[in-house]
Parts: C-alpha cells; structure tokens; sequence
C-alpha cells in the first residue's frame, strides 16, 4: 500500500516521505487549495523520486477541449504516472489520441460501487478513488469485486461540493462589502461548517472538520488497498510528522498501534466510514 | 420538420396524464426504486405500465429515471427491475451510471437510453464519449451558455436535451454532497435535503445564502430551437397539477406557436405573465446569455412564496354547470379564468356558485370540496381543466 499526498503549499512537498503526490494543474483542476502550473508538474517530476499525478477535475467546457488535449499529450510524453479525471473528455481524448497515460477515476461523489469500477476498468481506467460518502465495508466490497486499483483517502478536509457560480463574490456584493476569496460558514441545526474557497472556475466546498481515518489503515493495509490519500489542507502545522509516521507505520506492516493512538488528537470524526447515509425518508403513498 | 420534444415531470399517474393531456409529447417519471426522488410519490410496476399505454395511446413517451449514484447494494436487484420495467413498456431510461448504460444498451438495444443531467455533461467531446456508448440523448449539464449549447449541438451526432424551466442547483448537479454532510441524507440517491437552500451563519451581520432563483427560458425557446435542441425539459416530479398544467400549457403554445410562425411579442407577453404567476420563486436564465452572477441568487432565505391563483379542478362539464374540486378561496363577484388542456382559456366573472348540494353559496372555502358554477362555454370544458383567480372584486 502507497501513501499518496495533496499538499497545500508549494514550499514543503514531503517528496522524500511519502510514494506518490497530486499536482492540480492550474486551470484545469477543482476542489484543491493548491495549483501547479505545467513548469512546476514538469520540475518536480523531473527531480523527485516518488510517483507523480496530476488532477485534471473540472467540469471541462468546449473552449477548454484543445487545450486538454495538449496537456494530456504533455503529460503523457512526460510519463506522469496518472490523471485524476472527472469529466469524461479526457477519457475521450485518450482514446482518440492513443495515449498511454494512466487515469484514476476520480467523479468525487459518485465513486461508489465496484460494477462501475470494473466498467470503467474495461475502458482503460486503471486507477479510482473511491467516494467519501460510503463506508469502509462498501469500500471493502469494491476491493474484493474489482482488479482496478483502488485509492481511498483518509484523512483530510473533505471536498464535499463544487459550484460554477462565485458563491464568495456574490455574498459580498449583496453585503456591499469588500471580501476575499474565502469564507468559513455554517448549518446552524447540524452545526456542520463548511470552509468556501472561490477561484476563476466557481467556489469549492470543504468540510470544516478533519476526516480522521487513520483507525481504518490498517484494514486497508490488510485489504490489499493500492494507495491512501492524505490532504494537508487545514493541517499544515503537523501534515509533515503525520505523513512521515504515516508512512513508517506502513512499512512496519500496520501494526504499531502507538501510531493510531498518537493520531487520535485528529479528532473522532470518521466520516461515512462507519456511517451509511439514508436516502428514503417516507414510505411511498 | 420534426417538433421539439417537450418533456414534462410527473410525480404519480394523475399528473402523467395531466401533463400529457396539457401537451407534454413525453413524461419522465420515477420508479419506486433508483429515482433520485425517492421521496416522491413513485409509480409501482402497475402503475408504470397503466401511465406508458396512456402514454402510448395519445402518440407519446414515457422515460424512466434511473438516475442515482449507484452503491453496491443498489447494484443487487437493478438488473431484474429493468426487465421488468422494459416489460411495461417504457421508451427511454434516463441513467448517470455508465454501467447501468452498458448493461440496457447490450440487453434492450430497442430502448432509449438518455444520459441524465447528473453526469452535469458540459462539452462536446464528452458527449462523443457516450455516443460511443451507446447513449442516444445527452441532458446537458445547467451550467451552459448558448453558444456552447449551440455548439455541442453542432458536433454531436445523438439528441441534445436541455432544462428549460424550474428549480435549480446551486453546484453542478452530482459535484454536491452537502446535503449527506449536513443531515446524513444522500444526494445523489433521491435523499437530496437541498441544503443550498439553507442558510449559513458567518462572522459577518448577514447570513449566507445560496439559493438560486428558478429557470425560466420562454423568451429563448425559439432560440433553442434554431439551435437544434431536441428535447426540453421541465423540472419538478413533486410539482402541483395546477403548476404543470400551467407550465406544460403555456411552453406548449410557444411551442407551437413558434412553428406555425404566430408567436408574436403580445403573445409572448400573456404566455411570460402565466409562467410568472404560476411561480413561486423569481426566474433567471442564468447562463444562457451571461456568466451567472449575483442576480441569479437569493440573499435572504428560501425566496419562495405561495400561490394563491389556483381556485379549482374540473370534474365535469354538462349543461351549463361546471363541477369543480375547490383549491383556494373566491367569490361570486371575481373575475377568474378556465383554461383547458387544448389550450383555451375563458375568462368570467362569478355569478352563480353552488355546493355539492346545489345550495346557492356566495363563497367557496371549503378546499377539496365539490361546488358547482353555472356559466355558459362555447367550448367544450373536459375533465382536468383548472380555474384560476384573474381579479379579486375587491381589488
């Protein structure tokens, strides 16, 4: 099992802790804090050891087709070693274009059974990550019924929405105020907050509260899970300790249970881990 | 040349034969399963087949959602239920899940299968990927202007259908789980709590808000049209029959109009002033003609209000009396206005109003109860026709 990061700045990559990193590209990515531009993918694939990935995951307009074609093309020449996708474009275009490169399937909520998984599998794809909102039985289910390799992220703020619109922008005008780009509110009832960051493409949403799913590596480990993502948004003051342990823990088999009881100061909240949502709230009639 | 498609929601059997008797050329309806309104009143089997022979007998065509977010659990029973839904005789399948797609497309070439509007579809390559698929209809992502309507349109070889009228989402449609974080209910399996109408505090004096005024493009279906749409589509399965039958009329004689070259700027104006007394929240086109900006939301609450309009159903017509169900409060004296599923709309002022027992009345306010007007129509007033308030008597 590989332990795969998105960090959230530039100065500090953890190149030598961890197997893999995510780059969202610059204008071509979403529900990231953090974008590279094609020089920096290209450097620090160039001068790092571990493997590289790039995070293509917008909603693509035609205007943006050309363009994602020549990226897609670069980064296949560059031999990245894998594409986050989530609009069917890009697995168009590989098609199309012959490419070589490795995609993960990466639709954010909608990742969530494994018939879909072995489709997209027979399709090229050889990599998902799997949804946010199913549990780790599900996630062990899609495991056992699917060859495709399978990444599941367990800790971080989670991306849990994306809007085209400049939700931010728009908050403010009717305040009559001047605003940034990002605005922590919240569900008073649930008392759930959510932390908004607007760009150029539209406003991502992020789940104010840390995903602590370092109790479940283990079963990962155990399951045979190809990689486990960390995001470091909103933990920049200890990600780096986190995904050096992290990957100790991993190389020492998941067995050190020092490691999940020094973590458990993340917090208790695990998500849809052990949580399955409901869908039907009446009875038909 | 072939007409457009107008494509009307129904939540339950009366409002699919409603819908299609207002002028709606196909319905799209739920199953009680894998509908991504699982708290609306979903068809049984039964009733599925009842609603596609009626459809079937008018000429018309019943699509079937099939639109959640498939878990593994959901996968178990899928397969049997399409057969048993092809069994009804359903035309079209609307599906997100590409799988799903696979599986119909090998199983049921003969069926339709559209490409729903949660796959928030958004460029023409995309589209391409499921042409090759199979898909015989992509429903474009909300999120489009006109000119890349136009143009994926352009370079597609398979049906484009676009929203034409109704609520909207405030993030792509399937790129949004708030509502699975805030009240545990899943978005993307008919649970939907609709959570970008909720309002969110912040440090400033002011809370936050999101929600969306609703779609309305009457003023630019001719436009659609010449750009080559195929199909429009009306949101709203948990809609009132009164709103679809307004609706669903109103889109239909633009429509129609339209192809018969007499659809004038009057008209339009009578035909806009229906859908805006029908609503309950203000319109937008949003990012048909623009980038969507600050007017396309709300800044305080929900922005919805009730309609009052909505008097009564017709039950019958015989003999200068017409036999109604009463929604909401008139009285002898108001000008108000039938209109019927063939379009025509007659407005009178109230002159003679009886209950179920022909006792003279004065006032209706007994909602669901059966009164009696006596008026004379040239026209024939079929069961379904609604009454509407146009004037108050003492406004």
């Amino acid at each position: 099992m590989k332990l795969l990061v998105e960090c959230s700045q530039k100065e500090q990559l953890y190149l030598d802790s961890i197997d893999g990193i995510i780059l969202p590209l610059e204008g071509f990515s979403v529900e990231s804090v953090l974008s590279f531009s094609m020089d920096e993918i290209k450097r620090i694939k160039r001068e790092s050891h571990c493997e590289v990935f790039v995070k293509l995951n917008k909603n693509f307009m035609n205007e943006d087709i050309e363009d994602l074609k020549n990226i897609l093309i670069e980064l296949d020449q560059l031999k990245i070693d894998g594409v986050f996708f989530y609009d069917l474009a890009v697995l168009q275009i590989k098609k199309e274009m012959h490419l070589m490169l490795p995609l993960i399937w990466n639709q954010t909520h909608m990742v969530n059974n494994m018939k879909t998984c072995n489709y997209y599998h027979s399709k090229g794809v050889e990599y998902a990550l799997v949804g946010k909102e199913i549990t780790l039985e599900e996630i062990h289910e899609i495991l056992e019924g699917t060859s495709m390799k399978i990444m599941v992220e367990v800790v971080s703020r989670p991306s849990v929405a994306f809007s085209k619109r400049s939700l931010i922008t728009n908050y403010y005008h009717d305040l009559q105020k001047e605003g940034g780009n990002s605005l922590t509110v919240t569900e008073g009832v649930s008392n759930r907050s959510f932390r908004l960051l607007e760009n150029e493409d539209g406003t991502s949403f992020f789940l104010d509260t840390i995903t602590n799913g370092v109790g479940v590596i283990q079963d990962l480990y155990r399951w045979k899970t190809s990689y486990i993502v960390m995001r470091e948004y909103g933990m920049e003051s200890f990600f780096g300790e986190l995904v050096h342990d992290t990957k100790d823990y991993i190389q020492k088999n998941c067995e050190d249970s020092s490691y999940v009881l020094k973590y458990q100061k993340l917090g208790d909240y695990t998500n849809f881990f052990f949580q399955k949502t409901i869908y039907r709230v009446k009875k038909n009639g | 040349m072939d007409k457009v498609e107008l494509l009307s929601p129904a939540g339950d059997l009366e409002r699919l034969k409603v819908t299609l008797l207002y002028g709606a050329d196909a319905v799209y309806i739920g199953g009680e399963k894998y509908s991504l309104r699982a708290n609306a009143n979903n068809f049984s089997l039964a009733e599925i087949r009842e609603g596609c022979l009626f459809a079937h007998k008018l000429g018309k065509r019943v699509h079937l959602t099939l639109n959640i977010v498939f878990h593994n659990e959901d996968m178990e029973e899928v397969e049997d239920y399409i057969h048993e839904v092809v069994d009804c005789g359903i035309d079209a399948f609307i599906v997100s899940d590409p799988f799903i797609i696979s599986y119909i497309k090998s199983h049921f070439p003969q069926v339709e299968v559209h490409l729903s509007t949660q796959n928030s579809t958004s460029n023409y390559k995309a589209v391409e990927y499921f042409q090759e698929e199979g898909v015989d209809r992509v429903v474009l992502a909300r999120e489009l202007s006109k000119k890349q309507i136009q143009e994926i349109v352009e370079k597609s070889k398979i049906d484009i259908e676009v929203f034409i009228h109704g609520a909207m989402c405030t993030c792509f449609s399937g790129r949004c789980a708030l509502s699975n974080y805030v009240t545990n209910r899943d978005a993307n399996r008919g649970g939907c709590a609709q959570v970008c109408r909720f309002q969110f505090q912040t440090t400033e004096e002011k809370d936050f808000t999101m929600a969306l005024k609703d779609m309305n493009m009457a003023e630019y279906i001719e436009d659609l049209i010449e750009i080559g749409v195929k199909s429009f589509k009306v949101e709203g399965r948990m809609r009132s029959l009164y709103y679809l039958a307004t609706v669903i009329g109103t889109y239909r004689a633009i429509i129609d109009s339209h192809y018969d070259h007499t659809l004038t700027e009057e008209k339009m104006k009578v035909f806009q002033e229906r859908l805006d007394r029908v609503a309950n929240r203000e319109t937008s086109t949003h990012y048909f003609m623009k980038k969507a900006d600050y007017t396309d939301q709300y800044y305080s609450g929900r922005g919805e209000l009730s309609n009052q309009d909505y008097l009564g159903q017709v039950i019958s017509y015989h003999d200068d009396l017409l036999k109604f169900y009463e929604r909401n409060y008139f009285e002898v004296g108001d000008l108000i206005e039938v209109f019927t599923p063939a379009g025509d709309h007659i407005s009178f002022v109230v002159s003679e109003l009886y209950d179920e027992k022909m006792n003279p009345e004065m006032v209706a306010r007994h909602p669901d109860q059966i009164y009696y007007l006596k008026q004379h129509f040239d026209v024939s007033i079929p069961e379904y026709s609604m009454l509407r308030i146009l004037k108050r008597k003492e406004d």
